[in-house]
């Protein structure tokens, strides 16, 4: 098995150049015809995104929704939808598509947001470095994560689904590599449900269940 | 005073430092020139006065020059200013004559410097008809604005739209700021310094001291705004806020605030809030030094309950370090305040004097929701709006400018 390297990444946000959506029929239009980069972004980068702020929901259709349109229905469908669990961005733009057709034929009045309070449309420009260090046994992942930036746990968990095709995070593709040695780590990786930690919390649970595992490498990703 | 990177660590940690020196081994001789109109006073010069410094630490080549001009053209880089902020006002053809000569006679002093560096960053308005002043750069120049320019005054920016869109990229503060511009437009948040005179922790003793030269009760809850004497940041609002709390609570008020020497209106408007303020012994107006910068430091630390109740506003730097310093904020509604100020979380937005009085009531009868508000407060500041992220994204983007296409990663 290569060592695993670490690379860390920085983001950088940019306009789309899409107008800006003031209702909610403006932004199905909108997410319809978008850059793949820009539901991206809006999906899954926002971790990544300074803010003074936790919301509700992690992708900012859904904050929207709640804050500017002020349609908790709405939010709570559009705040349900995992990026990670759709195959491709084509099948995300579709699963919200869906959600915004439904919740337009049940709406008397189309929802708007007040002047100022419009849905900007984003996209980032991803720098990624290798920051030199290198993992040689699963058993130094735990002091690895622990050291690494937020923006490095970001990179190989969760930017990492979109660069592999079975959706797997960096670590679990590293360690498929030894040939089913490693699938206690694995599991234990994949238990962790992604979607609704913040980074540091990331950091920190994924510190949990791989201590779990390199303590007891018996037990299994469930039981974690 | 300069600082390396290695004093952040304690801050922030070492990983993001460990970050910033791998990143900026990428950019090592880089020429990179700032420019802006004032060395001091004002959010920018500060940004800079750290920026600069800490991108040499890496290795980065970047300096920063200040263009000079006379009280005629900073009248008329004012009125631009307000203009773009959505002020009616009126610019007469003498003076864009004014805007653009002053900026011509900078030009043939900056030149081999601008001309010659890889890459050129121009804040804000007044410095920047340089963009349509260079015919052999070498390098990608960028224009920074730090205000909101989301509704600006129509005659104003169709004139500075044509300056503007010669910039290779443009940077906003937030993306509800920014106007179409044909070249990208990046949205990099600004930052407070930690280590500066502004937002260091302070001893007891000076603290005090602080409390006494101003004749500050320390029995009585203080409200505090810090910001220049500028209609936008509504200090006669503020008052009469104050005043409606003042009913009810034994509350104090200072409105403190230093000149920036490209803002010739601040005295006008100081005027106009010492009127306001009359004799009331518990408001106090301070015109500090653009130096005082523990003063203005003890003034938030001595804070109850930070006020930033401003009616335009470019992010707010004054918000950022009252949250840094754990204290709730009470903004006003509007641009980057909107974006530092959660409701029930680290504040409370409000749209009227009335609102900011009913906010302070409520939280000077609710202590133990003020302080969970500036834990939470500060922790958000030191994840996000510290220099050490803004500075990350400055090399990002100059990774974009050097190696970047219209793809959306980039490799180096």
């Amino acid at each position: 098995m290569n060592p695993f390297e670490i690379k860390d990444c920085a983001l950088l946000i940019r306009m789309s150049g899409l107008p800006s959506a003031m209702n909610l029929r403006e932004l199905r239009d909108r997410i319809a015809f978008c850059d793949q980069d820009v539901l991206f972004h809006h999906f899954c980068e926002t971790p990544l995104v300074p803010s003074f702020d936790l919301p509700d929901y992690r992708n900012d259709f859904a904050v929207w929704a709640k804050r500017r349109l002020g349609d908790d229905v709405l939010a709570e469908r559009l705040g349900m939808i995992d990026p990670y669990s759709l195959p491709t961005l084509e099948d995300l733009r579709a699963a919200t598509l869906e959600v915004i057709d439904d919740r337009l034929s049940e709406v008397i009045m189309i929802p708007w947001a007040r002047p100022g309070q419009e849905f900007h449309f984003m996209q980032s420009i991803t720098v990624v470095f290798d920051t030199g260090a290198r993992i040689t046994h699963p058993d130094e992942l735990v002091s690895a994560v622990s050291r690494m930036t937020n923006s490095s746990i970001y990179f190989h968990v969760l930017e990492a689904r979109r660069r592999h095709a079975a959706g797997l995070d960096d670590f679990s593709a590293w360690l498929v590599g030894g040939d089913g040695q490693w699938s206690h780590y694995i599991h234990a990786i994949e238990s962790i449900d992604v979607t609704f930690f913040t980074l540091p919390e990331l950091r920190r649970k994924l510190i949990e269940v791989l201590t779990t595992v390199v303590a007891d490498p018996g037990r299994k990703g469930e039981d974690l | 005073m300069n600082r390396s990177l290695g004093d952040y660590e304690p801050i922030v940690g070492h990983a993001v430092i460990h970050q910033l020196r791998t990143l900026g081994k990428l950019f090592k001789g880089l020429r990179v020139v700032h420019v802006n109109s004032t060395s001091e006073g004002g959010g920018v010069a500060e940004i800079l006065a750290w920026m600069v410094p800490l991108m040499r630490d890496l290795g980065i080549e970047a300096e920063w020059k200040v263009i000079g001009g006379t009280p005629a053209f900073f009248s008329v880089t004012k009125a631009i200013h307000n203009g773009l902020q959505g002020k009616p006002v009126i610019l007469t053809t003498q003076d864009w004559e004014i805007y653009r000569g002053v900026n011509a006679e900078n030009w043939r002093e900056l030149r081999d410097d601008l001309e010659s560096a890889d890459i050129v960053v121009i804040h804000d308005p007044q410095p920047a008809p340089l963009l349509e002043l260079y015919h052999n750069r070498r390098g990608k120049w960028i224009w920074r604005a730090h205000i909101d320019i989301s509704r600006p005054s129509r005659p104003v920016w169709k004139i500075l739209r044509a300056i503007l869109q010669r910039a290779d990229a443009s940077i906003f503060s937030m993306a509800q700021f920014a106007q179409a511009l044909p070249r990208p437009q990046f949205i990099i948040a600004p930052s407070i310094d930690p280590l500066s005179e502004k937002n260091l922790d302070l001893p007891e003793e000076e603290l005090e001291e602080i409390r006494g030269r101003f004749g500050l009760d320390p029995r009585r809850p203080l409200l505090v705004q810090i910001s220049r004497f500028d209609r936008f940041k509504d200090p006669v609002g503020v008052i009469q806020a104050y005043r409606l709390v003042r009913k009810v609570l034994p509350v104090q008020l200072v409105l403190a605030g230093g000149g920036a020497t490209d803002d010739p209106e601040g005295k006008e408007i100081l005027d106009e809030v010492k009127d306001a303020a009359g004799r009331d012994p518990d408001i106090h107006v301070l015109l500090l030094p653009t130096d005082a910068h523990r003063t203005i430091n003890g003034l938030q630390h001595l804070a109850d309950i930070i006020i930033q109740k401003s009616t335009r506003e470019g992010f707010g730097l004054t918000v950022t370090e009252g949250l840094w310093k754990g204290k709730p904020v009470i903004g006003g509604d509007v641009g980057g305040i909107q974006l530092q100020v959660t409701n029930h979380y680290t504040g409370y937005l409000v749209n009227t004097p009335e609102g900011a009085a009913h906010r302070i009531r409520f939280l000077l009868h609710h202590r133990d929701k003020m302080r969970q508000m500036g834990v939470t407060a500060r922790e958000f500041v030191r994840e996000n709006f510290l220099l050490t992220r803004h500075l990350r994204d400055y090399l990002t983007l100059m990774a974009w400018l050097l190696w970047g296409d219209n793809t959306h990663t980039i490799v180096v």
